[in-house]
């Protein structure tokens, strides 16, 4: 991939920041990703499975196009783009300039494992005295304080957890590599000057300080010490006050004169402290009070070591900036009712339970009581724990945990006692996102999950049988009591720690509820321009809605980088060209090294050579004794220059499999990394470690001869490359197709808008404002204006598209316009907008009366003011209409909000308006639920109703009330009657999205007429035919904001392909070899892709690389290797199998 | 519903009778050629014969108990690539589930054939059949119907009717447009003709036929016939299943083989332009050979038989018809059809699939299911 302008910082490398960093990255810019954290991944590195398809598939985020250009193995284990400048255990100390100039301070918490020369022995763990908790399992097992922060990390590569640490060194004496630089190696540089005439005291404090490796110098006056300064360099002094001669003071002035970076910290007696005082002012950092106990003066210096080795801050340069710094867990612990967590071992937060439950959890996965080690039987979730909560001030719902705990009790289910039984106490269950109805349904059908409604208010623990008992309310104020094994608190979430300073320094604001602020109808914006947001940084997000709000702020941060002039325009870098060898007959080189000599004895690395040598393919091998050694890289370097040879491979260790180091090993000797390769013989010897030396060194070399195999046969072909057309098609000209639109051609590429109606802006034609107070209608002129005034994008009204045939890069679509010859466009991409529409009901008397009405007929008479709100006295409102039930079971996710908006209104119009809402669920989900509490103080009775006893409508003969809804009323146990004015009915949203339309485009359609995501959570705007892209309610029922957010983080999907002039397959692409091919057409049928089609005229498969991702489906399902996998061909594969089993 | 009617020539013999009725068909208008086995006129062996003049179809031979190779492999040949005319195709019942499995795999098309399948009472391997035949291939059917028809099995000279033929459940046709049965007729003149396909019907209503209803002796035959069979048949799976149960024996089972290649070459659903066995995968290094001969301290010659018979399988298992002509072609009698066809019913139970049976079932390994083999792989467990 060729090097372009502009950068971009993103903060947080949770799955936000990872899709952000991967959307720039593949557009081609660069990204600095930070992450406090010594891992990637966020929470879910600690998550195996996701809702609502209960697997992980975080992979599914890796680039598509472009592919060798990243890692392309499992995201839990690591993230590698030759785009991406990844820091871990880093902050972000300062950002200042403006959009486009960004200048940012990043701080490195000091790293004391170089993970270049780390192997991931553990050697170091298995001395370490320190033990703490675990926070990978939640804490539920311990760790050493040298330690793995996610066991499956690739390269894993151990860290010190710097607080815990004591110091004492065992790890340093052990590693083998040499790896550990505890801070005794960087504490000889730093050096301390003790200044005390007391010979006592200045002695023995050197003595201390000398243990703890530091380098001291004493003196004995103030004159001896400013001697010492000038001959040599002192990071910190420790000054006695009280001196013969120069007094401290006096030292301390000058000092400060000459080396204002010193770190002085005064010594004093009592008597002096408030000369310590006065010192401080002339620039002392402390002082210490004699007599003083030596490990406070230890651990003072200590202090004043690590924050100076801290602050070795770097500064970069960026365009914009993404804050991707998720939320944390509420800790129950901490509100006014723990529920009885920290007091009841079996009470457990979801995160513990999901560690609990999981593989790589302390229990291997058992599900047991922490109290006795006794299966569970049975087991409850309590939702809300920390969220809907006004008294802990958190009147927001979390959104995700009702998904979470569905989805935790399936796993107890599915991997618990078989008896297991599962119930989940709830207010309102939660299933808003798209499939979460019928996931839920499925919970409680298939799975026999329990849902009880019941706001649990205790828990407490019955001595005699050991269970935990969980009391709630049920009708009629009364209370019940049940008994459980195992209770899973759902807690909720909450801002991240930190957030406020963040805030401070990156000047953004914060919501009421602590969340970043984002703007109207601009969620990945704040008011700082260049500054973005992304995931549940400012707000409670499922993963699809974080992936979406990251493309969304990642087209953002392109547009803000291309406005300051930091466009995509591509640079020509020097690319190297390397000789062609592939009619050469495999020569290779070998490079061993013996690991500084730290492999168990008997190991004979020239036996191993000799063996090798055998091989007529082998051209040479040599030792190396250390390769971690810059020594021993020169003479790699040195060793690999020269001809004679056309691939090398490395035996080494980890690190070295996975870094760039191939790549400028390449450029230096012009051998093509392509061809050379990495074999680790390292992790052998750990992994027999008891075995013998002969066992060990057989195991080497057979990896050797694997690797020997694999990189004989490779044959490095040329790369394909097919030129595309730099034009996007967008159907749809709702605010979702007019916010991708406008996204595209910001970029300077051209744009055709397709819209069947007469005019744009589909359902913006009649929303006005939002709950918020937001002016829909402002913010619909101001998108038109600009869309119509823009050169590149061209609208086409009443027009349909008629046909379309192409793959990604290259699309001719003919759209067909009343009363004008239908065209063809020729585009690259193509964006599926087309909304859709309030559903249409004849339920509940809808029809057969003025009084029943839609809401968004409510809406519009609201806007038109054709209601006086002051001249009736009832409003009746049922929600859910026809919807959450076969054959529309699916929530319509914006009903809720807009029956809540209405009420507030109406409310607000007449305080004495009766308001009643008949509802099954509320879904508020997030900030709504402010609404929703706002709602009920204003006096709105919300009546809960279920499937199986709807409420029953009758509208009224002259005279009587114009609606009577009867119904039952839990809390009372009895029916009740509403006589209303009017009655609103919630029917939901249904899709517009044509069979026809997606068909034309190879793109599917889910069971309910939305547009069907490649993968819901991970690719939830992507056709799984690549250049073929959904936003808006086309995907599924969303409000205007969500709409923006998909619409441009569907133009992001599109941008990684528009930004590049041709689209070249990756190094691992199917090709069919056509001589032996059979033209049986299983292979198209297994591509999962849609990369394969047959040419009857010239009776051949082809393959379209730029849409191959080589998964090898069609190799494995061809049976005589016709269609094979560049780089995986049957012969290299079996000689490989060979080798290791030898 | 289908049609039959039955063809009983009081002056004539099966033979005579069943070369009117073909020169018949091949006289329609829209029949332009027939394929079908014939008494060649060289030697008198039974091969399949492409025929255009009606003249020429007096040595037609379909219960002849030759069985040279599976002509599923010829339709194919005809059918690849679109060729306009109509062919008649005369075809043992192994032979159409063979075709229906090519089809599905693209490597033939069933729009410009007519199937013209035959009950099968089953064949010889090819050097019993000329042994049997003797002077008097002409009489060959018809010594053979006498015995085969009543439950024989053993024949003059001790030839014995194939192995896979003995197990085979399928002796009646399915999926062929007309099919001409002999079971539970008096086999020395007549035969039962009936169309199951509208495209049966259609030639059935032009051939002038008259409608009968079948006889149920027909009924009884076939399923004294099928119980006979399947009794075979589970005793020669129990047999190959101990001789085969480890690798170990699978490899004793298989040490006769040299790599020939016969097997593939005879196998009708074996459909690859070339066999993977035979292209670059498998053209070791010389220094490959001495490695692994280092390795072990010897090796057999030719490497990869064991390897090549597993390949085999599966690739071919979930399409195998368990039509025996591996066996038939193997020159060192290896008996390569037993072992097939049982782990064919295996495999083929295990999707609950069943070669042959229907073109509207996708092979099984082109079909995707989420929640397959969760018992074996466990996925969610």
């Amino acid at each position: 991939m060729k090097p372009k302008i502009g950068r971009a910082l993103v903060v947080g490398g949770g799955i936000s920041g990872i899709r952000a960093a991967l959307d720039l990255a593949e557009t081609g810019y660069g990204v600095i990703l930070v992450e406090k954290a010594p891992h990637l991944g966020g929470v879910l590195s600690q998550l195996d499975s996701q809702f609502p398809t209960n697997h992980c598939g975080m992979c599914k985020m890796l680039p598509l196009v472009e592919r060798d250009a990243g890692s392309q193995y499992c995201l839990r284990k690591g993230l590698f783009h030759e785009n991406i400048d990844i820091r871990m255990s880093t902050r972000v100390a300062a950002i200042e300039g403006e959009a486009g100039h960004f200048t940012i301070r990043l701080q490195k918490q000091p790293g004391f494992v170089d993970p270049d020369t780390c192997i991931g022995c553990g050697m170091c763990a298995d001395v370490c005295p320190v033990a703490v908790a675990d926070e990978f399992n939640a804490g539920l097992s311990r760790r050493k304080a040298v330690y793995l922060p996610v066991p499956h990390m690739t390269p894993n590569t151990y860290v010190i957890d710097s607080a815990a640490c004591s110091r004492c060194g065992e790890c340093v004496d052990v590693c083998p590599t040499g790896a550990i630089r505890l801070f005794r190696q960087g504490r000889a540089d730093f050096g301390v000057l003790v200044v005390d005439d007391e010979y006592t005291v200045r002695d023995s404090i050197k003595e201390w300080l000398e243990e703890e490796g530091f380098f001291v110098e004493a003196a004995a006056s103030g004159e001896e010490a400013l001697d010492a300064m000038e001959k040599q360099s002192f990071k910190m002094m420790l000054l006695d006050i009280k001196m013969p001669g120069m007094d401290g003071v006096a030292v301390l002035k000058k000092t400060m004169e000459n080396y204002p970076e010193m770190a002085v910290v005064m010594m004093t007696a009592y008597a002096t402290v408030e000369t310590a005082v006065e010192a401080m002012k002339t620039g002392a950092m402390d002082y210490l009070m004699k007599p003083f106990d030596p490990e406070d003066l230890v651990s003072k210096v200590i202090d004043v070591y690590e924050v100076r080795e801290a602050s070795m801050g770097e500064t970069m340069e960026a365009g914009a900036v993404i804050f991707c710094g998720g939320t944390e867990c509420y800790d129950p612990s901490t509100g006014k009712n723990p529920f009885g967590y920290k007091v009841f071992p079996d009470v457990l937060t979801g995160l513990e339970f999901e560690r609990l439950i999981s593989g790589t959890g302390p229990g291997g996965g058992e599900l047991v009581r922490l109290s006795d080690g006794r299966p569970v039987k049975t087991i409850a979730w309590v939702q809300c724990v920390g969220s809907r909560n006004l008294q802990l001030d958190k009147d927001y719902c979390s959104g995700i945990c009702c998904m979470v705990a569905i989805k935790e009790a399936m796993l107890a289910k599915e991997r618990g006692h078989e008896d297991l039984e599962a119930t989940i106490f709830y207010m309102d269950m939660r299933t808003f996102g798209k499939s979460f109805q019928r996931f839920r349904e499925r919970a409680e059908k298939d799975f026999n999950i329990r849902f009880t409604r019941g706001c649990v208010h205790t828990i407490s623990a019955d001595d005699k049988t050991g269970k935990l008992m969980v009391t709630y309310p049920v009708e009629d104020s009364r209370h019940m009591e049940a008994a459980f094994d195992m209770v899973v608190l759902s807690t909720g979430q909450q801002p991240a720690g930190g957030v406020d300073k963040l805030a401070e320094m990156a000047d953004f604001e914060q919501n009421p509820w602590g969340f970043a602020r984002s703007e109207p109808f601009a969620p990945a914006r704040t008011k700082r321009d260049g500054i973005f947001l992304a995931g549940s940084f400012s707000g409670p997000k499922d993963i699809a809605e974080s992936v979406i709000s990251a493309g969304s702020a990642s087209l953002c941060a392109s547009a803000a980088i291309h406005a300051a002039g930091g466009g995509m325009a591509e640079v020509d870098g020097d690319l190297p060209e390397y000789a062609d060898v592939s009619l050469q007959a495999p020569k290779v080189r070998i490079a061993l090294c013996e690991c500084g000599a730290t492999l168990p004895g008997g190991i004979d690395m020239e036996r191993i050579a000799a063996d090798l040598k055998a091989d007529p393919a082998v051209e040479n091998v040599f030792v190396i004794p250390r390769l971690c050694t810059v020594e021993g890289w020169d003479m790699l370097v040195e060793k690999t220059k020269g001809k004679g040879y056309n691939r090398l491979l490395v035996g080494a260790c980890t690190p070295y499999v996975y870094t760039r180091r191939l790549r400028q090993l390449g450029e230096k000797v012009m051998v093509d990394p392509a061809l050379m390769d990495v074999e680790d013989i390292r992790s052998p010897a750990f992994a027999y470690a008891d075995a013998a030396a002969g066992d060990i060194e057989q195991a080497m070399a057979r990896r050797l001869k694997s690797g020997l195999s694999r990189l004989r046969e490779v044959d490095p072909l040329p790369k394909q490359s097919a030129p595309i057309a730099r034009r996007a098609l967008v159907i749809g000209g709702g605010i979702a197709g007019m916010t991708a639109a406008l996204a595209i051609a910001d970029h300077g590429y051209p744009v055709d808008l397709v819209e069947k109606k007469g005019e744009l802006g589909g359902n913006l034609n009649w929303l006005t404002h939002t709950i918020e107070g937001y002016d829909v209608r402002d913010f619909f002129d101001n998108v038109r204006q600009r869309l119509e005034k823009h050169p590149r994008i061209t609208v086409y009204v009443n027009s349909r598209v008629v046909s379309s045939f192409g793959a990604v890069g290259n699309f001719y679509t003919t759209i067909e316009t009343s009363d004008a010859p239908s065209r063809t466009l020729h585009h690259g991409i193509a964006i599926l907008a087309t909304g859709g529409n309030e559903a249409e009901t004849t339920a509940y008397c809808c029809g057969q009366s003025d009084a029943v009405i839609t809401q968004k007929v409510l809406e519009q008479k609201i806007s038109q003011k054709q209601i006086d709100c002051k001249s009736i006295d009832t409003v009746a409102m049922i929600q859910c209409v026809d919807s959450r039930e076969e054959p529309r079971n699916y929530c319509s996710r914006v009903c809720c909000t807009s029956t809540l908006k209405h009420i507030l209104h109406m409310k607000k119009k007449n305080p004495d308006l009766g308001v009643y809402v008949f509802y099954r669920d509320m879904m508020s989900y997030g900030f709504a639920e402010t609404w929703y509490t706002e709602a009920r103080k204003a006096g709105a009775i919300f009546i809960p109703y279920t499937v199986d006893a709807k409420p029953q409508v009758f509208v009224g003969e002259k005279g009587d009330p114009p609606v009577k809804i009867k119904a039952y009323e839990p809390l009372l146990e009895a029916d009740v009657t509403v006589n209303a004015d009017l009655l609103v009915l919630a029917t939901g949203i249904v899709p517009a999205l044509p069979q026809s339309l997606a068909d034309a485009f190879g793109a599917g359609i889910d069971a309910d007429g939305f547009f069907r995501e490649a993968e819901s959570k991970w690719r939830p705007v992507d056709s799984l035919k690549e250049g073929v892209f959904a936003c808006g309610i086309a995907l599924s029922p969303r409000s205007v904001t969500e709409s923006v957010a998909s619409a441009e983080a569907a133009a992001q999907r599109g941008l990684r392909i528009l930004s590049k002039n041709a689209l070249t397959s990756a190094r691992v692409t199917a090709r069919v070899r056509h001589s032996l091919c059979s033209l049986c057409e299983r292979c198209i049928d297994v591509c999962p892709y849609g990369a394969r089609s047959v040419d009857l005229d010239m009776q051949k498969i082809i393959v379209n690389a730029a849409m191959c991702q080589g998964c090898g489906n069609c190799a494995s399902e061809c049976p005589n290797s016709a269609s094979v996998i560049d780089g995986f061909f049957d012969g290299r594969m079996l000689d490989m199998i060979d080798m290791v089993i030898e | 519903m289908a049609k039959t009617s039955l063809c009983d020539e009081a002056e004539q013999n099966l033979q005579t009778s069943l070369a009117s009725f073909f020169k018949f068909v091949l006289a329609m208008e829209d029949i332009h050629a027939l394929l079908a086995p014939m008494r060649l006129p060289a030697n008198e062996r039974v091969m399949h014969t492409l025929v255009t003049d009606p003249e020429l179809l007096d040595p037609i031979d379909p219960f002849a108990p030759s069985f040279p190779m599976n002509a599923a492999r010829l339709v194919s040949r005809l059918t690849k690539r679109p060729g306009g005319e109509m062919v008649a195709v005369v075809l043992r019942p192994c032979e159409i589930r063979a075709l229906i499995e090519l089809v599905k795999l693209k490597q033939g098309d069933m729009e410009n054939i007519i199937i013209v399948g035959i009950d099968c009472p089953g064949a010889f391997k090819n050097t019993d059949y000329v042994e049997f035949a003797g002077e008097n291939p002409e009489t060959a059917a018809e010594r053979f119907l006498a015995g085969a028809l009543s439950g024989e099995t053993k024949f003059d000279g001790g030839v014995e009717i194939s192995a896979a033929c003995r197990a085979c459940t399928h002796p009646v046709p399915q999926g062929a447009d007309l099919s001409i049965g002999i079971f539970g007729l008096d086999s020395d003149r007549q035969f039962l003709v009936s169309a199951d396909t509208e495209k049966g019907k259609a030639l059935f209503d032009r051939l002038g036929l008259s409608g009968c209803d079948v006889p149920d002796s027909r009924r009884e035959a076939i399923d004294s016939l099928l119980s006979v069979r399947r009794e075979f048949q589970k005793e020669m799976m129990d047999d190959i299943q101990k001789k085969t149960n480890t690798p170990e024996k699978l490899a004793t089972y298989l040490s006769g083989c040299i790599n020939c290649y016969n097997c593939r070459v005879a196998c009708p659903v074996c459909y690859c332009r070339e066999c993977v066995f035979v292209t670059d995968v498998f053209d070791h290094d010389p220094f490959q050979y001495l490695r692994w001969a280092r390795r072990k301290g010897m090796i057999k010659m030719p490497t990869d038989t064991v390897f090549y018979h597993i390949t085999r399988m599966a690739h071919i298992s979930t399409a195998c018809v368990g039509c025996g002509q591996c066996s038939n072609a193997c020159p060192n009698d290896i008996g390569l059809s037993e072992l097939f066809i049982a782990s064919a019913s295996t495999s083929q139970s295990a999707f609950d699939y069943e070669a042959g049976r229907s073109l509207e079932e996708d092979p099984p390994l082109t079909v995707f299911r989420e929640d397959e083999f969760d018992d074996v792989v466990e996925v969610n467990h």
